[in-house]
């Protein structure tokens, strides 16, 4: 007991003025348009594929692009969440992804149904994983940092819905960079690796976020 | 102070602005609804004070994700659980880690478990002759009762080399009594 007394009493001694963290909306929202900016400026540099404007009138383009960017804005959001130790108290919003990739794999599916007869599949595949993996990094390593800065309770989750947030921004990328309608490859080698991706986030979060 | 969590929230307020003595005041009252919590689930009082103490000072370090804008008590709450499966978690890993595989130490337990014939002290004769360090570990071990843990940290040895060197002992001294 004297030692709970005298640890209060320094920690009390130790204490100073600090600035309260932003609300995780404006947390959610920075990150959002830190990663928006990020993604505008490549696809400046690397270019949009030349048939943008007509795969715009495609449903099940827009479908997908859609579902991407509700899993984009529910991993910001739930990473922002999640970077608190009580989840700021909104311990539903930060289950936001779960439904957002169910509706990403209806949508999926039912563009997959839809792609009759089916699209050539294009010649190169893993390397898409890597394109997007390697535009992942530098939002991801941004995304840990600025998570780093809280005190998250849920490291491993908090990790693995950082980095898909991450991959999330570089599979928007290469889906308006890359000309390529095979949703067979557009699944299986830009989609599929997003459970490695949350299980590798899982591992980074255990050690990039415990605190 | 009573337990209102407007008090308390009040008082964490006060606290992020650098007020000593209402940051005093709060984690004073904040030990205090955490003890009984801690208590249920520790065994031992200097767990609960162990722990208290680092759920503490992980307050202390995560002050700034409370704005005082939402109840304080859930926010406490969840640092300190965060904690407890964290202490809890290593407490029973290391359980684990010191624990022996059956299999290591089945050859070595008597058959008759109710009529223990051999003791340390009767084949002491044979532990002598044993290598000065196997020797010195069956001695610490089953004399003098230390675990493969502390031998380890006497002998300045890792604890698994400690088990080998010990399951080695076994061996010999087993080959030798049944001659």
């Amino acid at each position: 007991m004297a030692d709970i007394e005298e640890l209060i009493n320094k920690l009390a001694q130790d204490t100073a003025a600090v600035k309260p963290a932003p609300h995780p909306f404006m947390l959610s929202a920075k990150w959002m348009l830190a990663a928006a900016a990020y993604l505008v400026v490549s696809l400046m540099l690397t270019g949009t594929r030349p048939d943008l404007m007509s795969k715009l009138s495609d449903p099940w383009f827009i479908a997908e692009m859609a579902a991407l960017v509700g899993i984009f804005f529910a991993t910001s959001l739930s990473a922002a969440l999640l970077s608190f130790p009580d989840m700021h108290q909104m311990r539903r919003a930060a289950f936001a992804p779960v439904v957002s990739f169910a509706l990403f794999v209806l949508v999926i599916l039912l563009a997959w149904q839809a792609d009759s007869p089916p699209a050539p599949l294009p010649r190169h595949s893993f390397q898409c994983t890597s394109m997007i993996s390697l535009f992942s990094v530098l939002p991801a390593i941004w995304i840990v940092m600025q998570m780093r800065k809280f005190a998250s309770t849920h490291y491993q989750w908090a990790g693995s819905i950082a980095l898909l947030f991450a991959f999330s921004t570089g599979a928007i990328w290469l889906r308006l960079n890359e000309v390529n309608d095979s949703i067979t490859h557009v699944i299986e080698w830009h989609y599929l690796p997003m459970i490695a991706v949350g299980l590798g986030g899982m591992w980074l979060g255990k050690r990039a976020l415990k605190w | 102070m009573t337990d209102n969590t407007d008090n308390f929230a009040a008082l964490m307020k006060r606290s992020i602005n650098g007020e000593q003595r209402a940051y005093a005041e709060l984690l004073q009252e904040t030990s205090r609804i955490l003890r009984p919590f801690l208590a249920k689930r520790l065994s031992l009082t200097n767990e609960v004070d162990d722990l208290l103490q680092e759920i503490l000072i992980s307050i202390h370090k995560a002050r700034h994700t409370y704005d005082g804008n939402r109840p304080y008590k859930p926010w406490v709450f969840a640092i300190a659980q965060f904690r407890l499966s964290d202490y809890l978690r290593a407490h029973y890993s290391d359980q684990l880690r010191q624990a022996v595989e059956i299999s290591e130490v089945e050859n070595n337990l008597p058959e008759n478990v109710t009529e223990t014939t051999l003791s340390y002290e009767s084949i002491s004769g044979e532990i002598q002759k044993l290598p000065q360090k196997q020797a010195m570990i069956l001695q610490l071990m089953h004399q003098e009762g230390y675990t493969a843990k502390e031998v380890a940290e006497k002998m300045g040895m890792n604890e698994s080399a400690v088990k080998v060197a010990a399951h080695r002992a076994y061996k010999i001294l087993r080959n030798k009594l049944e001659k």
